[in-house]
């Protein structure tokens, strides 16, 4: 299999999952979206078995990893930001917003920590200690 | 500080063996078509790994097809 039959294989599968998963949790099968997403995993590594080309490289890998770090730096940056307004204004005139503003806060907090054990069982694996 | 830049012939190289496809070299070498352009047009600077890999698979050393301009 080439890797544009390869490219076409995925894009049907997401848009079937999309499809499965759109239909089945407004119709009540809240049950659908988990065993969808397994099966497409699961075929996803059958098709992919199929290819003689390289599929992934190190290259998409240094991507990945610049667009995750991203992601993730904005994402906590934002969600810090706007955690902290809500728990402003929760003091003021909307009370409402104060679980709000704290679930986006400790979110905040909680992958700060998962990043920093990450950091330190990857330090430990690759090294760097004096 | 200065940014270092690796410059490589890989497209020299290329055609000098017969005019080898990118996608040729991408699978000797156990990468993607796409990191041989990248690497072609100097946007991207390959690993260790992949730089022996493709000076190997030209059958000359590291430096005949990476260059290092500090």
């Amino acid at each position: 299999m080439s890797y544009q039959t390869y490219r076409l294989w995925k894009a049907l599968v997401v848009i079937i999952v999309a499809v499965l998963v759109g239909w089945a949790t407004p119709a009540g099968y809240a049950w659908v979206p988990l065993p969808a997403a397994a099966a497409a995993v699961v075929i996803m590594l059958l098709i992919r078995r199929g290819v003689k080309e390289v599929v992934v490289d190190e290259r998409i890998y240094d991507i990945a990893r610049r667009a995750a770090r991203m992601a993730f730096q904005a994402g906590v940056l934002a969600m810090a930001l706007v955690g902290a307004t809500l728990l402003a204004l929760s003091y003021g005139d909307y009370p409402h917003l104060e679980t709000a503003g704290f679930t986006m806060v400790y979110t905040a907090a909680g992958l700060l920590v998962i990043y920093l054990i990450s950091y330190a069982c990857y330090s430990r694996k690759l090294g760097g200690k004096e | 500080m200065p940014r270092a830049r690796i410059g490589n012939c890989i497209r020299r190289l290329r055609f000098e063996r017969g005019e080898m496809t990118q996608e040729e070299l991408a699978a000797r070498a156990g990468c993607t078509r796409q990191t041989i352009i990248a690497l072609e047009q100097g946007k991207y600077v390959p690993s260790i790994e992949l730089a022996f890999k493709i000076a190997r698979t030209f059958g000359v050393t590291l430096e005949e097809v990476f260059q290092y301009e500090a």
